[in-house]
């Protein structure tokens, strides 16, 4: 969604007339060409690049002045909380709405460069579909399994410390910054055939992406809830996940997630963690069959 | 008969509750977002979430304190039987939310930690770190992420919801929905349709609130008849990040934790605030309220800000209004035990660490406590009947709202950590009603005939198009949303007056107009966010002139809604008679005032495009009202004054009288 | 890289046991492949100590006898084309990215798939070079390795700049890919699993693969120190008192110990067992 405000700041002097250069990978529509285009907006101080590309889909015109379709991206919360505008700034991947154009200048004073996530399918210019990321956590059944959500007394009783432990991971917003660093985690985008009906794509699409790696994300979930006294009664069932087909195998040890991820949320500790939970479990399952 | 089917309209905590109640029992639930569920705004809460628990119960705390105390910061202007139910079921949700795994704080002991929030004496908080919303919400979404696996929910994410689909009888038999991908339409028969689709910050342009927070689902149920109530009561948070693009919000908790709101007493003092002596520090909120210090209610709090930057003039920067929101004094671990993600939000975002250097913070718009306006069958026991198909309907019957886009809860002033409370609250609470509900229709959805949604769904696509089509003045949308955003922070917010009021309405008619005639930028039919927004921005104009409407006609102050042309000062005068003769007028004028205007502003859609206002009475019948005091010159007196009137008057009546069933009132 | 979306019988046997092939895998890596690696290196080590030393441990090797060979196809050449064959596929999946992602980690991960792949050419070629295996493959084109003559033949095939060069790299590159190997493995196994606890880890991994590299060039060292010649006189004189003692020739006596720097030491040296 998209709600441009233009600052009701004003540019000090120094600034008047400075432009910030923005170079965008742009894609009408899934298997289509993406193309480059440059845009240039003023430069105010304090800017993100979430308000850059509002100033740019007000503007709707690139650099050279030319009308076109305003430049289509995924936000929400402003405040790296909800996870939606993920993109690769300066070819890294990271939160829109916490990139500060002025660390960017530091960075990259030519321009800023803005392209899609590359590891999951292009929706339309900087908007991608993450579905996958959300059956990661479906996969790892990321949740606790409570009878009802009637009243049946408050939960179990939690030392400070576990506490500690558990709420970092529980932070994770589903960004998919992990994923998009992870060289171990590779695209899958499945196209629908001719005469394929919507059911059967969805389906096959699933089938795909059940067998392609679960990432970092989901591992960290999984754990959380393997430590939680009640998410702990269906551990087996996340480990028998962890362990099939693009489980915590995959992992390459790169670590990128843990390097890129905007919460600094421990995931190699989970990663690890997981490895030690399947590596138990695996033998206790060879000598309990 | 089969198991209804309900559309339920955003994915926040609201909506997310109802689902996973609806689905546990048996409904087949289609939940619509416009984005990722895990994504709504719900996760921008911070601070924590109210109930009376086990520690405060023995400092003397009850349910009915914490009801009292929300009705009193709400300055009474809500009916009193849904916020007695609540605050009797905080408990049960609290312990429920623990069940489902959200990661509360803890004492060393391993039970719930609880810290203070405002308009409250007691520790009724529970939180988790700084982002206590966020944790509620992912514990509901991984529930109803359970429930869809089992297949009892059907998630359609990036879905805008268009309009509701009513019957010949004016029932709400489904609605029709867009796919923000493909921009294809849709319809969804369902026997109940529950909108829990937030608030409506974007009507100020830049707020606390997230992007999807556009009032437009809200507006349209309003546009199709639905009854609007207490638009006017917007609450502008006192502590937030100021920004180009949004202005973050900088949690009620800082202050629960202990921190501290000042400004030098030497207008911009340019020294570097740590180096400025505690003699030169004007700690105002401690100086003018000694009870409650830096956690009075959200209103007075912002009023205080406002005022000491704009008529004081001791705005910490000249040329941007702030003061100091100071945590440098609490010990670091501390700090990032309980606080850590608030103060990521300042560091990330302003660059400089909040644990070394006081924040500069100013107030935001926060917190839409007017919304659609909902029905409730009161109870035996003056709460809420469970199950009654009227709890939560709006004035269509079918349409139901729960969560910050219904009026029910907060009245003129939502107490902190009181929101996500009422969100979780009457999202479980409305499931049972909203069954029995669609179980009394004669016919179910899907049979329906279907020649009344090929009609809904034509007049949506006509619309569309007819949006795709305009040859536009050259005006854009974006360009005109500025406009109204800065117009109504300007004139309704903080401190509003007759004359801007009523000129802004012109305004904001000016602007529809100017609306009607822009056009899109992108034509295309495939995720065009252009026109998404385009549509969205015109179903503010109807919520602006609600809000505006509203704060034009009521002319008094209540909680959020402050008039200096009527604002009552406090006492005067010195001598102890004349002193105590002033409480007595005072006491008259608050009891004339509460009469003429102790009622809900209920906006329907006039014919002419501009909102009919009436007026409905408040059921008091639980705590009758009584003067709101915070930090007021001689409320020790008023307070002795009205006691006495009180007690005079329950000898004289033998009890507090019981009001029953409320209609709307007549359009004055 | 797009993962397919349907599955053949192969990919779905593949994924039912990916789990347990990938640990396999993990495991050979360290058992026996990494400890074959060590002790191979530290055995060559052993030329520091003097051409004898070194044939004293070439000779213990082989005291195996007809045993070596099943013993180095089960231990050895089947768990390496195992591993080897499990990497590629893993290196065919990933997508290395240490261009947008310079970190520590991720140049270790790249650089663990650049040494696993020049390890493996690497052996392949030191199979040629120097083992019996490689003997039909160089023909007479290249001197290779007699166990009886270590020192002397090895010196003679690791004679140019360009082989030591070589072998640098390829040792190196198996001390890289096993040394950070060993601290992957302790993740993957769940062995370390806090932050701190892998910085530690890394720091045993770091001192493993200085030991092996320090071995390794210090076999090539050693080797470079040989004389050629006395070497051989060296091991001309153990021939004898191998044969000796497995009753080949008669027992001891004065005049053999003249005649143990009779010309056929001095023969080019031979290939093979």
């Amino acid at each position: 969604m998209i709600a441009p405000n233009h600052a009701a700041d004003s540019a000090p002097a120094a600034d008047e007339g400075r432009e910030i250069r923005v170079r965008i990978l742009r894609q009408d529509a899934p298997g289509q060409e993406s193309y480059w285009e440059r845009h240039a907006v003023p430069y105010e101080p304090n800017m993100n690049v979430i308000s850059v590309l509002q100033r740019i889909a007000a503007g709707a015109r690139s650099a050279d002045g030319r009308p076109v379709a305003p430049v289509t991206w995924d936000c929400n919360c402003l405040e790296e909380v909800c996870g939606s505008c993920t993109m690769l700034i300066n070819g890294r991947t990271r939160m829109a709405c916490s990139a500060l154009v002025d660390r960017l200048l530091e960075e990259q004073p030519e321009e800023i460069e803005l392209r899609p996530m590359s590891k999951f399918p292009v929706v339309r210019d900087l908007v991608v579909d993450r579905r996958r990321l959300f059956r990661g956590l479906e996969r790892v059944k990321a949740w606790v399994p409570v009878d009802d959500s009637y009243d049946h007394g408050p939960g179990p009783r939690i030392s400070p410390e576990e506490q500690e432990d558990a709420y970092p991971l529980s932070t994770c917003m589903s960004c998919g910054c992990c994923l998009e660093a992870c060289p171990q985690y590779t695209k899958i985008e499945p196209v629908r055939r001719e005469g394929e009906t919507g059911e059967a794509f969805a389906e096959r699409r699933q089938g795909a992406f059940d067998r392609g790696f679960v990432g970092a994300h989901a591992v960290s979930q999984a754990m959380l809830f393997n430590a939680h006294p009640t998410g702990k009664m269906i551990a087996d069932e996340r480990l028998e996940a962890l362990t099939s087909a693009g489980g915590i195998q995959m992992c390459g040890n790169a670590q990128n997630c843990v390097a890129v991820c905007p919460k600094a949320i421990p995931l190699t500790r989970s990663i690890a963690r997981a490895g030690r939970a399947a590596t138990v479990w695996a033998i206790k399952r060879l000598f309990d069959r | 008969m089969a198991q209804p089917r309900v559309v339920v309209v955003g994915g926040g905590l609201a909506g997310l509750s109802a689902t996973m109640r609806l689905a546990e029992l048996g409904v087949t639930v289609d939940l619509l977002s416009l984005v990722p569920v895990k994504r709504s705004h719900s996760v921008c809460a911070q601070g924590g979430i109210n109930s009376v628990n086990a520690l405060t119960r023995q400092q003397g705390d009850s349910e009915w304190k914490h009801f009292d105390d929300t009705v009193y910061g709400g300055d009474f202007l809500q009916h009193q039987p849904p916020v007695k139910e609540m605050a009797d079921w905080g408990p049960r949700i609290i312990d429920l939310m623990d069940r489902l795994g959200v990661p509360f704080n803890r004492t060393p002991e391993g039970f719930r930690d609880q810290r203070r929030f405002g308009g409250t004496l007691y520790k009724r908080t529970a939180f988790a770190g700084a982002t206590t919303g966020q944790q509620l919400l992912y514990a509901l979404d991984e529930q109803v992420r359970r429930h869809e696996v089992a297949g009892r929910v059907t998630k359609w994410e990036f879905w805008d919801f268009l309009a509701p689909v009513l019957d010949d009888t004016g029932r709400c038999r489904g609605a029709i929905c867009q796919d923000l991908v493909s921009m294809q339409f849709r319809s969804f028969p369902a026997d109940a349709v529950i909108l829990a689709s937030g608030g409506c910050g974007l009507v100020y342009g830049r707020s606390t609130m997230s992007m999807v927070c556009t009032g437009s689902a809200i507006s349209r149920a309003y546009q199709h008849g639905a009854a609007y109530g207490n638009g006017e009561f917007i609450q502008v948070h006192p502590t937030a990040i100021p920004g180009a693009d949004k202005l973050r919000l900088m949690s009620e908790s800082a202050r629960g934790e202990g921190g501290r709101v000042w400004v030098p007493r030497t207008p911009q003092d340019p020294r570097d605030p740590r180096t400025i002596p505690e003699a030169e520090r004007c700690y105002f909120l401690e100086e003018r309220y000694p009870k409650y210090k830096n956690l009075v209610p959200r209103d007075i709090a912002t009023r205080e800000i406002f005022d000491i930057c704009t008529t004081e003039g001791l705005s910490v920067e000249k040329d941007r209004p702030c003061v100091y929101l100071d945590l440098t004094h609490l010990p670091r671990q501390e700090l990032d035990r309980k606080l850590h993600g608030i103060l990521e939000i300042y560091e990330k975002f302003q660059g400089v660490d909040p644990r070394d250097v006081p924040m500069k913070i100013f107030p935001a718009v926060h917190y839409s406590m007017g919304g659609l306006w909902v029905d409730y069958q009161r109870s035996a026991t003056g709460g809420m009947e469970e199950g009654s198909p009227r709890n939560h309907q709006t004035s269509i019957p079918g349409l139901y709202a729960v969560g910050e886009c219904d009026y029910q809860y907060h009245g003129a002033n939502r107490l902190g950590a009181n929101s996500l409370l009422s969100c979780i609250f009457s999202g479980l609470f409305c499931a049972s009603g909203v069954i029995a509900g669609s179980q009394s229709s004669k016919r179910t959805a899907a049979e329906e005939s279907s020649r009344l949604f090929d009609a809904a769904l034509r007049r949506e696509q006509d619309r569309h198009e007819a949006l795709l089509g305009r040859r536009g003045s050259g005006d854009n949308p974006y360009q005109i949303h500025q406009e109204l955003g800065a117009l109504m922070t300007r004139v309704a917010t903080v401190v509003r007056r007759n004359e801007q009021l009523s000129a802004a309405y012109d305004e904001v008619c000016a602007l529809e107009d100017r609306w009607r005639r822009c056009a899109v930028s992108d034509t295309g039919n495939w995720t065009n966010q252009n026109v998404v927004f385009t549509k969205s921005l015109g179903d503010m104009f109807p919520l602006a002139k609600i809000i505006l409407i509203g704060a034009l006609q009521r002319d008094e102050c209540r909680g959020a809604h402050f008039k200096p042309a009527f604002a009552v000062p406090g006492l005067q005068a010195t001598d102890e008679a004349a002193r105590r003769r002033e409480a007595e007028e005072w006491c008259d004028r608050f009891a004339s005032n509460t009469a003429r205007w102790l009622k809900s502003t209920v906006a329907r859609p006039g014919a002419d495009g501009h909102p009919q206002i009436a007026y409905e009475d408040v059921d008091t019948s639980l705590i009758p009202p009584r003067p709101r005091l915070y930090g007021l010159v001689g409320a020790d007196l008023i307070e002795e004054v009205w006691r006495e009137r009180q007690q005079a008057s329950e000898a004289r009546v033998g009890g507090t009288g019981v009001g029953s069933g409320r209609p709307l009132a007549a359009t004055s | 890289m797009n993962v397919s979306t349907d599955e053949s019988a192969a990919a779905s046997f593949l994924g039912r046991n990916q789990f347990l092939i990938y640990r396999l895998f993990s495991l050979s890596g360290l058992v026996p492949v990494g400890g074959f690696l060590a002790v191979h290196l530290l055995t060559n080590a052993s030329i520091l100590g003097g051409a004898e030393s070194f044939q004293g441990r070439v000779d213990l090797i082989h005291s195996l006898g007809a045993l070596l060979v099943p013993v180095e196809i089960a231990l050895i050449f089947l768990p390496i084309l195992f591993h080897a064959t499990v990497g590629f596929m893993i290196i065919a999946g990933g997508l290395p990215n240490v261009g947008s992602y310079p970190y520590a980690g991720n140049i270790r991960y790249t650089l663990q798939r650049a040494t696993g792949m020049i390890a493996f050419a690497f052996i392949v070629w030191h199979l040629i070079h120097l083992h019996w295996l490689g003997a039909p493959v160089r023909g007479n084109a290249l001197p290779g390795f007699d166990p009886h003559h270590a020192s002397s033949t090895l010196a003679v095939a690791m004679g140019s700049m360009v082989m030591n060069l070589l072998y640098a790299i390829g040792m190196l590159s198996a001390v890289y890919h096993f040394a950070n190997g060993l601290w992957s493995l302790g993740i993957t196994w769940g062995l370390w699993t806090s932050p701190a606890a892998m910085r530690r880890a890394n720091w045993v991994s770091v001192v493993v693969g200085a030991v092996l590299a320090a071995a390794g060039l210090g076999s090539l060292i050693g080797v470079r120190r040989v004389d050629v010649e006395a070497a051989r006189a060296m091991e001309g004189r153990r021939e004898e008192m191998r044969r000796m003692l497995e009753g080949e020739v008669p027992l001891p006596s004065a005049r053999m110990m003249e005649t143990a720097v009779e010309p056929r030491a001095v023969e080019s040296p031979r290939t093979g067992t």
